[in-house]
C-alpha cells in the first residue's frame, strides 16, 4: 500500500479549508452516537442494565433462597393492615385466619400459637408473650382483633413488610428473591437461545444464500414449511418430548426460532455475494468458509443484530408463556411465568403475587423492545421513518 | 391463476404431510411408552394396551395407519381418556374456540383499522401519540398478563363481568380484549405507517389537485391501497389468535380447543397432542391460503408466481 506516492503533496496552508475537523468515528461509535440520541432507546438500555444487576448480583444480597419455605409466613403481602396490640406490638391476620406478630418497624416476629377456638362466638384466642392472651374475632369478615376490653379494633394501620419486602407466596417463599431468580432464568434462557438461534440461522442462511441454486431452493423450502405453523406449536411439541428443566426449554426455543434469522442472512448474502470484494476474495482463492465467515457475515452484521434484539423479547415471552401453561421450569426453581401461573389460583385474595412477576415481565419486554427499536434505527438509518 | 392455485394446493399438501411426519416422529422419540407411569403396571396389561393401540407394529406401519386415518379425518383415540377420541375433543372445543376467535377477529379489525387511520391523519398530534403509546403497550405486555389484570379489575374489583365461562355474552368481553390486544396494537401500527406512506404518494396529490374532498381522497384513494399490507398479515394474525387462545381459555376457563390442547400437553396425552397439532396446522395453512387468494384478487399488481 504505497498510496502516499500517488498523491501530490500540498502545503498545509492551501488545504486548510478541506480538512476534516471532526474525528472519524468507527462503525460501533457511529451506532452508539445515533442510539443514545433516542430517549426511549437509552431508557431501555438503562433498564436492561438494571435488570441484569437485579438478576445476577441481587441474589447475593438476599438473605433467602428461591426454594426456602416458611409456611408459617405464607401469603403475607408487602403492605399489611395491622392491628395495634399490647406492649407496642402489632398483629396481622392472614387470609387463613392466622395471627402474625410484628414489631414497630414491620418485621415479622412469629405466628402466634392458638390457645382456644370458640366456634360459637367465632373468636379465637392466641397466646402472646408469656401469659397474655389476644383474641381475634371472625364473626364478621374481614376478621379483626379485639382490644384488652374486648372491643373490636376497627382502625387498622398500614405497615410495610420489613422482613419480606415484596411479601411471600403461598408456600412462604420470599417473592423478591424469587423475582431475582426468575429474571435470571428468563434472561439466561433468552440469551442462550438467541445465541444458538443466531449461530444456526447465520450458518443456514449463509450457506443457502452463498451456494444458491438447488441447495438454496431446497433449504428455503424447508424454512417455508417450518414457518407455516406458528413457532409456539413447535416449541410446545419439542418441549413435550424432553424432560422438565432448563436445558430442554433452551433446546426447544433454540430449535425453531432460527428461521427468521436464516431468511435475513440469506437475503443479505444474496445481495452481497456478487460485489467486488467477494469476487476479489474468490479470485485469490479463498475458501468458501473464509469468504462466508470473514467477508460476507461481518458485512451483514447490522440486520443480524437487529433480528437478534427482536429475538430476545420473543424468547422471554415464549418462556413465560410455556411456564404459564404449565410446561416450563420444574419447581421449586422460579421463573416469572411459573410465578404468574402459581398466583392465578389465588388472584382474588393475593393479587400482589401475580402483579409483581407480571410487572417484571412487562419491564423486561419494554426494555428489550426499546433497545431493539433504537438499535434498528441506529444501525440502519435508511429504515427510519 | 389456475396454475398458481394448483401449485399452491400441491405445496399445501406437501407441507401438511411434512408436519404430520414431523409430529409423528417427535411423539415417538419420547422415552418410555405412552403408558409409562409411576405406578408399576403389570406386564400383561401393558402388552394388552400395546396390542390394542397397535404399538407393537413396526413404526412405518403405524405411520401408514395413522396417515390412512388422517385421510378419513380420524385423529385416533386419546391415550388418557378411555373411550374418547381426538375428534371428540375437537368437536367439543371447536364451537367455543371458533366463536371466541371469530368475535376477536372482528373486534381486532374494527378497532385497529380506525385506530391506525386516526393516528395517521393526526400524525404527530396528541391523538397520534396517545394511540401509539397504547399500541406499544399492547405489543409488549404478554396476553396472560393483560388477561389476568383485566380479570382482577373488572371481575373481582368492579364485578362487571363474569370471572369464567361464556354462558352470558358479557363473558366474551374480557377474553376478546386480552386475546386481541397484541393484534390490535400490531395492526394499528401497521395501518398507521402504511397510510402515512400512501398519503405521501403522487396520486394522492393528484386527487387533491382535482378538488376532491379530503374524506373522499382518504376513503376512495388512500385507504384501498393502505389496507393491502394489513391484509397480508391477516394470516399470521389468525395464527396468533389461535396460539394465544391457549392461555386465554385457561385463564377464563373456556372449554375450547386451546384448553383441551393445554391439558393434553400437561398430561402428556401424545395422540391428542399430535392430532390437535395437525388440526391446528391444517387450519392455519388453509387460512393463509385463503388470505393469499383474497390478496391476489384485490391487488391486481401481484403476479401469481
Amino acid at each position: 500500500m504505497d498510496a502516499a506516492n500517488k498523491w501530490e503533496r500540498i502545503s498545509s496552508s492551501d488545504g486548510e479549508a478541506d480538512r476534516l475537523y471532526s474525528k472519524s468515528r468507527t462503525f460501533a461509535g457511529d451506532v452508539w452516537f445515533r442510539f443514545r440520541r433516542k430517549p426511549t432507546a437509552l431508557l431501555g438500555f438503562i433498564l436492561v442494565v438494571i435488570l441484569l444487576l437485579f438478576a445476577i448480583v441481587g441474589p447475593f444480597f438476599s438473605p433467602y433462597t428461591y426454594s426456602q419455605q416458611n409456611t408459617k409466613m405464607a401469603n403475607v403481602p408487602p403492605v399489611m393492615k395491622v392491628f395495634p396490640g399490647p406492649d407496642g406490638s402489632y398483629f396481622y391476620i392472614t387470609q387463613g385466619l392466622k395471627v402474625i406478630e410484628l414489631d414497630e418497624d414491620g418485621h415479622l416476629i412469629q405466628q402466634l400459637k392458638k390457645k382456644k377456638d370458640d366456634a360459637k362466638l367465632k373468636q379465637t384466642s392466641f397466646k402472646f408473650g408469656d401469659d397474655q392472651l389476644v383474641i381475634m374475632d371472625y364473626s364478621s369478615l374481614p376478621a379483626v382483633m379485639l382490644d384488652q376490653d374486648g372491643n373490636r379494633i376497627e382502625e387498622t394501620i398500614l405497615k410495610w413488610n420489613a422482613t419480606y419486602v415484596l411479601g411471600t407466596d403461598h408456600l412462604g417463599r420470599d417473592i423478591l428473591t424469587r423475582l431475582m431468580y426468575g429474571t435470571r432464568i428468563s434472561l439466561m434462557v433468552a440469551f442462550i437461545a438467541t445465541a444458538v438461534n443466531m449461530i444456526i440461522g447465520i450458518l443456514y442462511g449463509g450457506i443457502a444464500g452463498y451456494r444458491g441454486g438447488k441447495t438454496d431452493a431446497i433449504m428455503m423450502r424447508i424454512v417455508d414449511i417450518i414457518s407455516t405453523i406458528p413457532l409456539t406449536l413447535y416449541v410446545i411439541l419439542i418441549k413435550v418430548c424432553l424432560d422438565d428443566g432448563l436445558i430442554s426449554i433452551i433446546v426447544a426455543l433454540s430449535s425453531v426460532y432460527w428461521v427468521d434469522m436464516a431468511r435475513v442472512v440469506r437475503g443479505q448474502v444474496l445481495s452481497l455475494k456478487n460485489q467486488e470484494f467477494v469476487m476479489a476474495a474468490r479470485t485469490i482463492g479463498s475458501s468458501t468458509r473464509t469468504i462466508l465467515l470473514t467477508h460476507l457475515i461481518p458485512n451483514a452484521m447490522g440486520p443480524i443484530l437487529v433480528t437478534v434484539t427482536m429475538l430476545i423479547p420473543s424468547a422471554i415471552f415464549m418462556e413465560a408463556f410455556m411456564s404459564f401453561i404449565g410446561i416450563g421450569i420444574a419447581p421449586p426453581m422460579a421463573s416469572l411465568g411459573t410465578m404468574c401461573n402459581d398466583a392465578t389460583e389465588a388472584l382474588r385474595t393475593n393479587p400482589y403475587q401475580l402483579f409483581l412477576p407480571a410487572i417484571v415481565i412487562c419491564v423486561i419486554m419494554f426494555a428489550f423492545n426499546f433497545v431493539g427499536d433504537g438499535l434498528r434505527d441506529a444501525l440502519d438509518p435508511k429504515l427510519k421513518k | 391463476m389456475s396454475r398458481y392455485l394448483i401449485k399452491r394446493i400441491a405445496m399445501m399438501i406437501v407441507t401438511l404431510f411434512m408436519i404430520a411426519l414431523l409430529t409423528f416422529i417427535l411423539m415417538h422419540v419420547v422415552p418410555g411408552g405412552p403408558f409409562t407411569q409411576e405406578k408399576q403396571v403389570p406386564q400383561a396389561v401393558l402388552d394388552a394396551l400395546n396390542e390394542k393401540y397397535h404399538l407393537n407394529d413396526p413404526l412405518w406401519k403405524q405411520f401408514l395407519d395413522y396417515m390412512k386415518g388422517l385421510l378419513k379425518f380420524e385423529l385416533g383415540p386419546s391415550f388418557k381418556y378411555q373411550g374418547k377420541t381426538v375428534n371428540d375433543f375437537i368437536g367439543n372445543g371447536l364451537p367455543y374456540s371458533a366463536t371466541l376467535g371469530g368475535i376477536t377477529l372482528v373486534f381486532v379489525l374494527l378497532t385497529s383499522i380506525p385506530m391506525g387511520i386516526v393516528a395517521a391523519l393526526k400524525n404527530g398530534k396528541w391523538q397520534d401519540m396517545l394511540l401509539m403509546a397504547l399500541a406499544t403497550i399492547g405489543v409488549t405486555i404478554p396476553s396472560f398478563v393483560i388477561g389476568t389484570g383485566l380479570m382482577y379489575i373488572f371481575s373481582y374489583q368492579l364485578g362487571w363481568t363474569p370471572t369464567y365461562g361464556v354462558d352470558k355474552w358479557q363473558g366474551y368481553i374480557l377474553p376478546c380484549i386480552a386475546l386481541g390486544g397484541y393484534s390490535v396494537s400490531f395492526l394499528a401500527r401497521l395501518m398507521r405507517s402504511s397510510l402515512l406512506e400512501v398519503m405521501g404518494q403522487d396520486y394522492i396529490r393528484t386527487a387533491r389537485a382535482k378538488g376532491i374532498s379530503e374524506s373522499r381522497v382518504i376513503v376512495k384513494h388512500a385507504l384501498r391501497n393502505a389496507l393491502i399490507p394489513v391484509i397480508t398479515v391477516l394470516g399470521p394474525t389468525v395464527a396468533n389468535l389461535l396460539t394465544g387462545s391457549f392461555v386465554i381459555e385457561k385463564i377464563y376457563a373456556i372449554p375450547g380447543m386451546g384448553s383441551y390442547f393445554v391439558n393434553s400437553v400437561t398430561q402428556r396425552d401424545y395422540t391428542t397432542i399430535m392430532g390437535m397439532t395437525i388440526f391446528y396446522a391444517a387450519f392455519l395453512i388453509a387460512m393463509i391460503f385463503i388470505v393469499d387468494i383474497f390478496y391476489c384478487l384485490i391487488d391486481p399488481r401481484i403476479k401469481y408466481d
